[in-house]
């Protein structure tokens, strides 16, 4: 009770935040990246909040439940995207004064071809993203209220497209920032409470190495490969690179003012990612003690939720549940925010042309869709979903953004192969991880994880064939207007 | 006012619309610094970008080694699990927390020296073919 309390309330603030941003958001530009007049700090905050999602909040400590310690590798991975993103593309992109990654695609290779490309492999992204946002709004409602999941999934879908297609991405700036202080609040108060509150013998036990347990290993693995340095590495990969070509994350820089600022944001933002990524490893940790029926159950995505309850009994329990869900039900609602405001901009903006009104009938239809998805995907590890939206961010726009940003070489031509071998291998990959069921081995691994093998494929595509062909005479100009100081 | 950033004005009318022609207006116009002519400006701003490239890979690889380094040292020497640092194992304190100041201190250089590489670009005296550029 106290719990959907706690989510009602949160609803009710967010929703107010948005509407505060209505008023601004009166053209395209000012519903898509808030005119360019978002400050720094709110800036970063806003990343920050969006990032920082449902695999975050919830996945990390059910995903480190589940398979070990080494899981916090993502978390590394999540982190260090955003070294590569201050170092490559922050500033460019914000020079480049383009939207979204479709608009960047058009700037620099001046093809409407490649343009509707991007939109459609943003779309894929976007949706592989959301279906583990909604899966986690669903079981956290579940756990706090008995309702069925798809209550709390329709329920998300519903609040989001409200919010974002009332105010656009002004009012999702404010949500956000709001929300990244809800997430970090909302995990590590209670986690330092839980920690105090467990007995000097549980945290011996929830810290106690086991040698022969694999739980205890500091490296990740990939449905029991076998191979844990390959998987390791493979998640680093895709979350590290990932990071650079997610349109949402991309999409927040056009809102800084100047290309250095857009750099500083993002070093901001791996100050907020590492206070944060502190906390999912102490839920981890005394699940290991507290809940370890949930690794039998399945429902290891949960156990951010359950365990307040299973260390404090009674009123107290509740409440620190309650804070909990609302923290896990800010992450969704953000980052579904962000999600969807490039989901609208792909649909609308890219694929046809953009008005305000056509902006909102988007968002509403993208939502719809990945309710639809989320509804039968209710035993996929949250993490898992959302390491292939990674993954396939990584073998797409990463080198599309990478090359076009630091190559005048790259064509149009090179891209669109890049990109196409990119989405095709990556999602295939996941898709086959899915539905065979291989022994261990490395095999395993490139496929539930496939970044190690297709970001490098994508790139030697797209050189490739971008060698081969000839490159416009306005290329140059293109790439150094990009570097331009300013 | 410090003028050093000029800002182009369109409708955003306009900007989609030359964002959506087949060749980007944009980029009819040698890209320029203030102060150099065309020629020399666009040396320099050559010069300037090669600096940058640099600059990024190095910040790339620098990136790659840390995470490649400690996750291959963890693979390597599984000893670190069996020290201790106020009860948690070494190799898990390692993981948890000690790659994020690292992260920070390679992104803070990254950003300064970018930064310092735009502000002598952006001086016609220190770049190349600046010659004529008087003092």
């Amino acid at each position: 009770m106290i719990g959907l309390l706690a989510i009602g309330l949160l609803f009710v603030v967010s929703v107010v935040i948005g509407a505060y941003g209505v008023r601004a958001a009166r053209t395209t530009p000012d519903f898509l990246v808030a005119s360019q007049r978002v400050a720094p700090g709110w800036n970063a905050m806003a990343i920050a909040g969006e990032y920082v999602s449902a695999a975050s909040v919830l996945g990390l400590a059910g995903l480190m439940l589940k398979n070990g310690v080494g899981t916090l590798w993502y978390a590394v991975g999540f982190t260090a995207g955003y070294v590569a993103v201050a170092a490559l593309v922050a500033g460019p992109m914000r020079r480049s004064g383009a939207y979204t990654v479709p608009d960047f695609a058009d700037y620099r290779l001046g093809s409407e071809r490649i343009r509707k490309l991007c939109a459609v492999i943003v779309l894929v992204i976007m949706w592989l993203y959301l279906v583990p946002q909604f899966k986690g709004a669903g079981m956290v409602l579940h756990a706090v209220s008995g309702t069925p999941y798809w209550v709390g999934v329709v329920l998300a879908g519903l609040v989001v497209s409200v919010s974002i297609a009332a105010g656009g991405m002004r009012s999702a700036t404010y949500v956000q920032a709001f929300h990244y202080g809800v997430k970090l609040l909302f995990i590590a108060v209670p986690a330092i409470f839980l920690v105090a509150h467990a007995g000097s013998g549980a945290r011996a036990e929830a810290l106690r190495f086991d040698v022969s347990d694999d739980w205890s290993r500091p490296l990740l693995d990939l449905e029991s490969s076998g191979a844990p340095l390959l998987a390791t590495w493979s998640v680093l990969l895709a979350t590290t690179l990932g990071a650079v070509g997610l349109p949402h994350v991309i999409m927040r820089f056009h809102t800084s003012p100047t290309a250095k600022a857009a750099r500083r944001v993002a070093v901001g933002v791996i100050v907020l990612l590492g206070v944060f990524y502190l906390f999912p490893a102490v839920y981890g940790l005394l699940g290991r003690v507290f809940t370890p029926e949930l690794v039998h159950g399945g429902d290891t995505d949960m156990v951010t939720v359950v365990l307040p309850g299973a260390i404090v009994p009674g009123t107290w329990g509740s409440i620190l549940t309650a804070v909990v869900a609302a923290g896990a039900f800010a992450a969704f609602l953000s980052t579904s925010s962000g999600l969807l405001m490039a989901l609208a901009g792909g649909l609308s903006h890219d694929l046809s042309r953009a008005t305000v009104p056509r902006l909102r009938w988007a968002v509403a239809a993208g939502a719809t869709v990945a309710v639809g998805l989320s509804l039968p995907a209710r035993s996929v590890d949250i993490n898992v979903a959302v390491g292939w939206a990674f993954a396939v961010a990584a073998s797409t726009f990463c080198p599309l953004l990478v090359l076009g940003i630091w190559w005048r070489g790259l064509t149009t031509a090179g891209a669109a192969a890049g990109l196409a071998t990119g989405v095709s291998a990556a999602t295939g990959a996941a898709f086959a991880s899915v539905l065979t069921d291989g022994g261990p081995g490395w095999l395993v691994v490139l496929l539930a994880q496939p970044a190690a093998w297709t970001v490098p494929l994508a790139f030697a595509v797209m050189i490739g064939v971008s060698l081969r062909g000839s490159v416009p005479e306005w290329a140059e100009r293109a790439v150094l207007r990009l570097h331009l100081p300013g | 006012m410090s003028g050093t950033r000029r800002v182009r004005i369109t409708s955003p009318q306009t900007r989609i619309a030359l964002a959506r022609r087949h060749r980007p207006a944009q980029h009819l116009l040698p890209p320029t610094i203030p102060g150099a002519d065309d020629r020399d400006s666009t040396e320099a701003v050559r010069a300037l970008f090669a600096r940058q490239r640099r600059q990024a890979a190095r910040t790339l690889a620098l990136l790659g080694a840390v995470l490649f380094g400690l996750s291959g040292l963890l693979a390597a020497a599984p000893a670190l699990s069996h020290v201790t640092l106020l009860g948690v194992p070494l190799s898990w304190l390692l993981l948890m927390g000690g790659s994020y100041p690292v992260l920070l201190l390679i992104a803070v250089r990254h950003v300064r020296r970018a930064e310092r590489l735009e502000r002598d670009g952006a001086r016609p005296e220190r770049g190349p073919g600046t010659d004529r550029a008087a003092p």
